[in-house]
């Protein structure tokens, strides 16, 4: 398999001199075409930082991100956006939907704004409805949907580009176990289907079960990782736990 | 602690109350430089002649009433004060102030910007009061000198009025912060959009619009009744039933709608109203512009009437284009899908239409407000150059006395006078006259001395020498006839079509003394008064000296010019004793009257000023309320805008389309309302235009009309753009990462 995104020696440090936060201390990973890779860890480990330089949000301190062959750190800031919409995908914790328009109108955005042609964008639209089963509310406003349905339109959105890389950060973060769970097995089956590459960040050991590799960071270091293999999901949410245990977050971090 | 707290609070949020302290020194500034001329101490040197006090208690009644539509806008500011520091009221709640003490830290630190405000004020207030004086001493025909004075009634004055308007506001706004749940005040900018439903009063527009038709209908069913004559003109006869046809359509549309579309109610009927309601203009004011010209018999009621209609058809014009705004962008993004989906286009639609259906209300008012601003504008000084220069024509004499024969119904009792009264008068005063000429108005044919048609009246003669020395007191050449010839003097008002269809008609007069025929100089056009013209005719006739004597005078009248202007209390008391002996209503029908320069002037050019100070301080006030609440309705919306447009940022848009998006909303948000009141007041203007065409071409002049419009113009652009940079740059700010 391809390898999609590589970091090298990634550090990010925060702060003026004799005052040096470390939020990110030389880390490097790579992730493969298709892969489902979750970041765990504790709040301060680094993993949102980790991600904000991942999608280009934020930039590293030193070290190198390849995306595709693209190094992503040496992009012109004028650059920045464009990099951004033709190959990443995005989901939030508060789903980011506009009110102002409607559930088929924030995916159209998305398309929209990367210039696709009007007459392939409802089309489009509907196919991505139909696999998220989000076809009925399609033409309501976010305010008048629940939870779980903004945060499927939220993930239409991001995946309806086909993005290179999805990045999913806390997406469990705001709704309830039964959406979560509901929302998980769309992300999955996006990335069995679609053979999406995703990286989602999470402190969730029930979310980071879904996911076929989870990195654990520690104080901005990568602690250790798993790989899901061939174990079914229980068993590999009770390797989660037990790593949690040794990290020292124990059954504190069990949602 | 509290106090620390309040100082410390408002240094840090000088630049969040900057809005508020722009707009209030704005507020100030204009109040205390247009109440500055009615201060005790204001002493201009206008001149001895002329009196002062008419003015300044006109001026305060003006400045005082328009001034409560400030009340309106320091209201509005408040309150965008209070939703801005919402959040930090609740953490100031949550961490255990009591909701009292936060209302109370909130009223004094707008009692700290406001007295800031004031200070501002009252500073630029000297200044620009300095302009008023310049326009009230060239008014008077003085020179002007730059001086500063601080008027300490009128600062007292403005200071409490402000502060007052203060405390008012600032209680309202306490028991507001410690009525609202904690609750709502944290999360205040997080709430979502309320749901977009269209608004209860447009359907209140709707139904009174209908009930206007039926008012319209009636009207237009009567005036066929009493008026309808088939031999009237075309045009006439079309304007008597569109007027009674429309409202009928109207009307009649309306009920078959409604009873075809029962489920989606009167919101249907917008569209369609929109279009009738521009039919109805157009025929309700041809009722007013057609009275003149085709001389119809009805009278001021009926005009009134009609104007009313007009006022109603484009008020409602207003009301349905603004909401209706919202319906055809929405259509519009639905029917076209290449446009929908153009880049950020989506999000446009979205930005603008969610906030069009939430505040129609507020942008019609707003158009209706501007429309009001831009004809005061405009409307100020063409009604001012109209009053003076009717006062140039009209007091071209320091004394002008004439007579009418209009009740007299027996030639004993015509009237014949050389007004001795006014030559004792002038002698007891030792004034000296430089031109005095009495003189008689002759009609050509006796048997018209009976003739009242007030549409046939006969037009008056006057006798050659007479004219002349008329003309040499005006400094105009003499004028010479032949034998048997005649020539004509024609008033200022009187338009060219007139005089030549006039010259055609009447190239030869016959008179009790022979037939005259016109002198190859037929007419003569320099003004000499509006009283040297019979009632309802805007010409006369010159004859020669030996026709006149053979002809039946029937008025006498006497200009004199004095040789210094007459001081104003001869000028009262001279006009006391005229009265006095030559009643209004005097028992053989034949009526006198006195024109002295010197009250005329007086009290047109005090009344001039009040007119026109107060309708550009009102024009300049709603003008500064509309824009300031056209910004501040956006800029209040920045936690949402935030909001927006990082998800915006999210999705990968850059800030050079972002920046394009906000220019683009702001300029539908002034644009939309600043152009329908621009289209709707450049229509009522060219209709008032062309109603006063003949009043503006006789007093004014076309070129000092368009002169004054394009400086209105150039005021208004000034205005707007500043108003529409600074909130750009604002919006920008707030939405920035």
């Amino acid at each position: 398999m391809d390898t999609i995104l590589k970091l090298e020696h990634i550090q990010k440090y925060y702060g003026s001199e004799g005052n040096i936060t470390k939020a990110i201390q030389d880390i490097s990973f790579s992730v493969e075409a298709g892969e489902f890779l979750s970041i765990m860890g504790a709040s301060g480990s680094g993993k949102t930082t980790l991600l904000n330089c991942i999608s280009t949000i934020d930039t590293v301190s030193a070290g190198h991100i390849y995306l595709k062959e693209t190094d992503i750190t040496e992009i012109k800031p004028k650059s920045l956006a464009r990099f951004r919409r033709e190959n990443l995908g995005f989901i939030f914790q508060d789903f980011n939907l506009l009110d102002t328009l409607t559930i088929s109108e924030n995916i159209a955005l998305a398309l929209a704004i990367n210039k696709t042609p009007a007459g392939v964008i409802e089309p489009r639209i509907s196919d991505i409805a139909k696999r998220l089963n989000i076809l009925d509310i399609l033409n309501k406003y976010p305010y008048q949907v629940s939870g779980g349905q903004k945060q499927r339109c939220a993930c239409a959105r991001a995946i309806i580009n086909n993005p290179g890389l999805l990045l999913a950060d806390e997406p469990t973060g705001a709704l309830d176990s039964h959406s979560s769970q509901m929302l998980l097995s769309t992300i999955q089956s996006i990335n069995e289907q679609l053979h999406a590459t995703i990286l989602m960040v999470t402190h969730d050991a029930f979310t980071a079960s879904y996911a076929s590799r989870i990195l654990f960071l520690q104080d901005g270091k990568i602690f250790t990782e798993l790989y899901k293999g061939s174990d079914n999901r229980n068993t590999f949410f009770n390797k989660i736990l037990n790593v949690l245990t040794m990290i020292g977050g124990g059954q504190s971090h069990v949602c | 602690m509290y106090a620390k707290l309040i100082f410390k609070n408002a240094k840090r949020s000088v630049k969040d109350y900057l809005i508020y302290i722009v707009t209030m020194t704005i507020c100030v500034t204009l109040f205390y430089s247009f109440l500055a001329i009615s201060s005790r101490y204001y002493k201009p040197d206008i001149g001895s002649e002329y009196n002062f006090t008419l003015l300044s208690d006109g001026m305060k009644a003006a400045v005082c009433i328009i001034t409560l539509c400030l009340l309106f806008l320091i209201g509005f500011v408040n309150n965008y004060m209070l939703r801005c520091r919402q959040k930090e009221f609740a953490v100031q709640s949550i961490m255990g102030m009591e909701q009292k003490t936060v209302a109370w830290m909130f009223f004094a630190e707008t009692l700290i910007m406001g007295i800031l405000s004031i200070a501002a004020g009252v500073f630029l207030g000297m200044f620009c009061s300095q302009f008023i004086t310049a326009m009230l001493l060239t008014a008077y025909g003085r020179s002007y000198e730059f001086s500063w004075n601080l008027f300490p009634d009128t600062v007292l004055l403005t200071v409490c009025f402000f502060v007052l308007s203060f405390f008012v506001i600032g209680i309202f706004n306490t028991r507001t912060i410690q009525k609202t749940k904690i609750i709502d005040m944290l999360y205040a900018d997080r709430k979502n959009e309320p749901v977009l439903t269209k608004s209860r009063w447009i359907l209140g527009v709707i139904i009174l619009y209908e009930l206007s038709a039926v008012l319209m209908l009636t009207a237009g069913i009567g005036k066929i009744w009493f008026y309808y004559d088939s031999r009237l003109a075309f045009p006439v006869r079309i304007m008597f039933w569109g007027n009674t046809v429309l409202p009928f359509a109207t009307l009649l549309w309306s009920a078959l709608r409604l009873l075809r579309k029962r489920k989606t109610g009167f919101y249907t009927l917008l569209p369609g109203l929109l279009i009738f309601s521009v039919l109805n203009a157009f025929t309700t004011a041809s009722v007013p512009a057609f009275t003149n010209k085709y001389y119809l018999s009805w009278g001021a009621g009926t005009i009134n009437q009609y104007l009313l209609f007009i006022l109603i058809d484009l008020l409602f014009f207003i009301c349905a284009l603004i909401s209706l705004t919202g319906s055809f962008i929405a259509a519009w993004k639905e029917k076209s899908p290449k446009h929908r989906y153009h880049g950020e286009n989506l999000f446009f639609f979205g930005q603008i239409i969610s906030k069009l259906n939430t505040t129609t209300k507020t942008m019609t008012l707003i158009s209706i407000t501007l429309v009001l601003s831009i004809f005061l504008f405009i409307a100020a000084p063409i009604l001012v150059n109209w009053a003076s220069g009717y006062l140039d024509i009209h007091s071209m004499y320091d004394i002008q006395i004439s007579s009418r024969y209009n009740l007299v119904y027996e030639e004993e009792d015509l009237p014949r006078d050389d007004y001795q009264t006014v030559t004792d008068f002038l002698a007891e005063c030792g004034m000296e006259t430089a031109y005095d000429c009495t003189f008689h108005l002759y009609l050509p044919v006796r048997e018209d001395f009976h003739n009242r048609m007030k549409y046939d009246f006969p037009v008056a003669a006057i006798s050659l020498s007479d004219y002349n020395r008329i003309r040499e007191m005006l400094g105009y050449e003499p004028v010479s006839l032949m034998e048997n010839e005649f020539t004509t003097q024609w008033k200022t008002i009187a338009t060219e079509e007139e005089q030549n269809s006039f010259l055609a008609e009447h190239d030869r007069v016959l008179t009790d003394a022979g037939e005259l025929s016109l002198s190859v100089h037929s007419h003569y056009e320099e003004a000499i008064g509006e009283t040297a013209y019979n009632t309802y005719t805007h010409v006369l006739y010159v004859f020669p000296d030996s026709v006149c004597r053979q002809l039946l005078p029937v008025m006498q009248n006497r200009y004199i010019i004095t040789a210094e202007t007459i001081p104003y209390p001869y000028a009262l008391e001279l006009e006391k004793a005229f009265t006095a002996e030559y009643p209004e209503q005097p028992t053989t029908g034949a009526a006198f009257s006195i024109r002295l320069s010197t009250l005329q002037i007086n009290s047109t050019i005090a009344g001039n000023f009040i007119l026109q100070s107060s309708m550009l301080y009102g024009a300049i006030v709603l003008m500064v309320i509309c824009l300031t609440v056209l910004s501040l309705q956006q800029l209040s919306d920045a936690g949402q805008y935030r909001y927006r447009f990082s998800v915006l940022r999210k999705l990968g848009v850059e800030e050079q389309c972002i920046g394009k998006l906000i220019l683009k909303q702001l300029g539908i948000w002034f644009g939309l309302p600043v152009i329908t009141a621009i289209v709707i007041s450049s229509v009522i203007i060219s209709y008032f235009v062309r109603t006063i065409s003949a009043q503006i071409s006789a007093y004014i002049g076309l070129n000092a009309l368009m002169l004054q419009m394009g400086a209105t113009i150039c005021i208004l652009a000034v205005l707007l753009i500043c108003y529409f940079i600074s909130t750009w740059i604002l919006f920008r700010n707030s939405i920035a990462q």
